[in-house]
């Protein structure tokens, strides 16, 4: 057997701590004024508009408020709108939250939220979320506290998308008068933390603030680091240097766990772990082949024997915990047997398929396509697996020029099948390798419905449509894990919002 | 002192087309390796807004006027602007400078200081247990990979014994760890350069002469071996400062080290042309300083290389 350096390196760290522990049982309260979280990467920007990456969201939240605010049980609550309605088909209407003041002290009014929504979609600004609130046509602002947005169509997700990136609201005045530069370097919003300092790759600190209109934050300080490789990421938990780390994979959780001073803590990803399929490249353009490739997969034990059971087996295109997920569907079926007989049934002649891979694009993406790789040599497929690389991935995925599978890991923006199924399988989406008239004018028609009992038909039978051709193979719905000391009152959310305002984030005091 | 002169002006001319062909094989290999647009942009990105940006960095231009703006910019210390921080790459590969030099420097004089010792003092008591216990564990410096000893160090010093930080840049403690990993190579080979150079002078005729007129073993090592044994410990010395800024890029990923080594991976990974080139050059530049330096040493070491 070859070791990777991963795996050696495991082999290292389970050895060494288990050796280590147990320790003495540790305080499970803290005095502690400064909140410490070590992260896989460091942050790129500060202006949440230049960013979508994991890293820099976990921060950026926290810096800026939105409109709405999705908590971690999936629900939608108030952020800087205190309440909001729609009125006819295509307007709604949005209430501010009254004095609230940015970090520098300037007060926040409607203007900032016109600019600041309007500053996303200006082509002149070039921000990295142009197109998340593509619906909107205009927005006014009667009053210092309110705001009316029109949309084109009837877009009943608008208050969705606004909790969501794209919506942190950032400030006009202070915009205007120090330009997007000296904004990104030096970050001013309205959230519950303040900038302080930051030294790139090393850590950013950050001040609770005092006047936050949710209660000033259970701390001083906030510390974030960038720890990139596991072990150390691990070890600087368990020794103490710093209280929550973000992606644990599963084969550390038990460093975690058996430390008599942390634990676990985990969120159903919102959104799929999938490999993409190039439906336009034979043998894939044919659905009985895309049926039986799904069959092939003992998703149970990928689960299982990969993810150490830290995750479910899809059952539709929907992710678990979205509006419209249908519970009474039954987990992807492994059926060897059947697969076989449609592959049969499909003429397949032994016609190459690949799997290109990454590394660490998706968790564990290498290993499960090897281990897809040998349930569909069962059945008779003749698969290639394929290293490439991100910055290929990222542009075979721009040129849509996939040989046949690749990973992928579709979020659900807006807790909706439209933020992610509809958004990603759309035509011109970055899945568009599949059309189906029928699908199209379903997807379409639910976009633009505000009538929630016609959308759920809308997306049964896109459901239905789905899984007869599998644009996506969906392999895994897995948890994103966190460890952190038991002193530690925090809830992870499923979208990567790192929630640390007061009604999800204490220190456990004595 | 003659020829001293020349000696100095052959070298510069040599570190100049040294440096000039390595800004030349990552201008290439950076170009050949993929283009950063698509990282840049979000996924769903139209074609209209990637050429754009192509065309805003200067990628739309044929290959051999990017790399004619490349060296005139250079010659003028300008990298351009980092594709992913969007600041000038000089300023943000000075940022990690700094940290990398902190870790590098204290590395090479913690290697140096422990290893020439030990290789003398194994070369002096051959076959000693000192001797054989030194050059065992400087066997499993030479062949274990860093990032495993780094996490090895981690555990037991950190983690069970508690002595060290785990990871991170902040005061003393926090350099131990690192420096030690990183200077483990270095050290292992210095002391078994030394020990092997020491042992060869020992055996040469003007050291039984000086023993047979009945010097002092001590003076015998510091007056006659030491200088003799001095040229290849120098030159391995020099060298092993390139291994050492190789090595960073490891060791400052397993401690989260902010250093130019970290930076330059990520920067690739980003397909940063600019902080890529800067980062390259820069330590190219600290490597042939280093080897120059060295040259300068030869030089005042041993009359013979610079007549030559």
């Amino acid at each position: 057997m070859k070791l990777t350096r991963r795996e050696l390196l495991e082999a290292v760290v389970a050895g060494a701590v288990s050796a280590a522990l147990p320790r003495s049982a540790h305080a499970q309260t803290t005095q502690k004024r400064e909140l410490a979280v070590a992260q896989g990467g460091d942050i790129a920007k500060f202006d949440p508009h230049f960013s979508t990456a994991s890293n820099d969201v976990r921060v950026s939240f926290n810096l800026f408020d939105n409109l709405t605010s999705r908590h971690p049980d999936g629900k939608l609550y108030p952020g800087l709108a205190t309440e909001w309605g729609l009125q006819g088909q295509s307007t709604w209407a949005f209430k501010l939250r009254q004095g609230v003041k940015w970090h520098n002290g300037d007060p926040f009014s409607s203007a900032d939220v016109k600019s600041s929504i309007e500053r996303t979609y200006d082509a002149s600004m070039k921000t990295m979320v142009a197109t998340v609130f593509t619906t909107i046509d205009r927005i006014e602002t009667p009053d210092p506290f309110s705001v009316v947005i029109h949309t084109k169509k009837p877009d009943p997700l608008l208050p969705a998308r606004l909790a969501f990136y794209g919506g942190q609201i950032v400030p006009k005045k202070y915009l205007e008068s120090v330009g997007p530069d000296t904004f990104n370097a030096k970050p001013v919003g309205t959230g519950p933390v303040r900038f302080v300092s930051w030294v790139k790759d090393d850590r950013l600190v950050l001040e609770a603030n005092p006047d936050y209109w949710g209660g000033k934050p259970d701390f001083d300080r906030m510390i974030m680091r960038a720890i990139p490789e596991t072990a150390p990421r691990v070890a600087a938990l368990l020794k103490g240097e710093v209280d929550i780390i973000t992606q644990l994979p599963p084969d550390q959780e038990d460093r975690v766990t058996a430390n008599s001073s942390t634990r676990l803590s985990g969120a159903l990803y919102a959104g799929l772990y999938v490999l993409g399929v190039n439906s336009k490249r034979p043998p894939l353009d044919n659905p009985l082949v895309k049926q039986a490739l799904s069959l092939a997969i003992d998703r149970e034990a990928i689960v299982k024997e990969l993810w150490r059971g830290r995750g479910i087996v899809p059952s539709q295109p929907i992710s678990k915990g979205d509006n419209y997920f249908d519970p009474s569907l039954p987990p992807l079926a492994y059926n060897p047997k059947e697969a076989r007989e449609r592959l049969k049934k499909a003429g397949y002649k032994g016609e190459e398929i690949y799997i290109e891979t990454t590394i660490a694009y998706v968790a564990q993406d290498k290993a499960m396509s090897e281990a897809i790789a040998a349930m569909w040599k069962d059945v008779g497929v003749n698969v290639k697996v394929e290293v490439i690389e991100y910055s290929v991935r990222a542009q075979k995925s721009r040129e849509k020029s996939f040989k046949g599978l690749w990973w992928g890991d579709p979020t659900s923006t807006l807790g909706d099948p439209d933020g992610m199924m509809w958004r990603l399988l759309a035509p011109g989406g970055i899945y568009d390798y599949w059309r189906d008239p029928k699908f199209d004018e379903l997807g379409n028609a639910a976009r633009f419905s505000v009538d929630d009992k016609f959308r759920g038909e809308c997306y049964r039978d896109m459901t239905k449509i789905f899984l007869e051709n599998f644009p996506w193979l969906p392999i895994i719905q897995p948890y994103e894990d966190y460890g952190l000391h038991k002193y530690v009152e925090w809830t992870p959310n499923p979208n990567q919002q790192f929630e640390i305002r007061r009604f999800n984030f204490k220190f456990r005091r004595a | 002192m003659r020829g001293f002169l020349p000696f100095i002006g052959q070298r510069i001319v040599r570190a100049l087309i040294a440096l000039w062909l390595v800004s030349t094989v990552v201008f290439v290999v950076m170009r050949l390796s993929g283009d950063p647009v698509p990282l840049l942009l979000p996924p769903d990105a139209p074609t209209s807004e990637i050429l754009r940006v192509r065309r805003d960095l200067g990628l739309d231009q044929p290959l051999p006027v990017q790399y004619g703006v490349f060296l005139r910019n250079i010659l003028h210390g300008d990298f351009g602007r980092s594709i992913h921080f969007r600041e000038p790459a000089v300023s943000v590969v000075r940022g990690y400078l700094g940290a990398t030099l902190e870790l590098g420097l204290t590395a090479f004089v913690l290697a140096t200081l422990v290893a020439v010792p030990i290789g003398l003092l194994s070369a002096m008591k051959r076959n000693s247990l000192l001797d054989h216990a030194s050059m065992a564990v400087a066997l499993i410096g030479q062949s274990a990979p860093t990032f495993f000893l780094g996490i090895l160090f981690i555990l037991l010093l950190s983690l069970k014994a508690d002595l060290f930080p785990t990871s991170g840049r902040g005061d003393w403690r926090n350099l131990v760890l690192p420096a030690f990993t990183l200077g483990a190579f270095a050290m292992a080979s210095i002391a078994r350069l030394t020990r092997s150079a020491v042992l060869e002078v020992l055996g040469a005729d003007y050291i039984r002469t000086a023993r047979a007129k009945g010097m002092s073993e001590m003076w015998v090592v510091a007056k006659h071996t030491l200088k003799n044994a001095a040229i290849p410990i120098v030159t391995i010395t020099g060298l092993q400062f390139g291994t050492l800024l190789g090595g960073a890029v490891v060791t400052e990923t397993v401690f989260s080290w902010p250093g130019i080594g970290r930076l330059a991976v990520q920067s690739i990974y980003n397909r940063d042309y600019p902080v890529v080139q800067c980062t390259v050059f820069i330590a190219a530049l600290l490597f042939i300083l280093i080897n120059f330096a060295v040259d300068l040493v030869y030089g005042l070491l041993d009359p013979r290389i610079r007549a030559h």
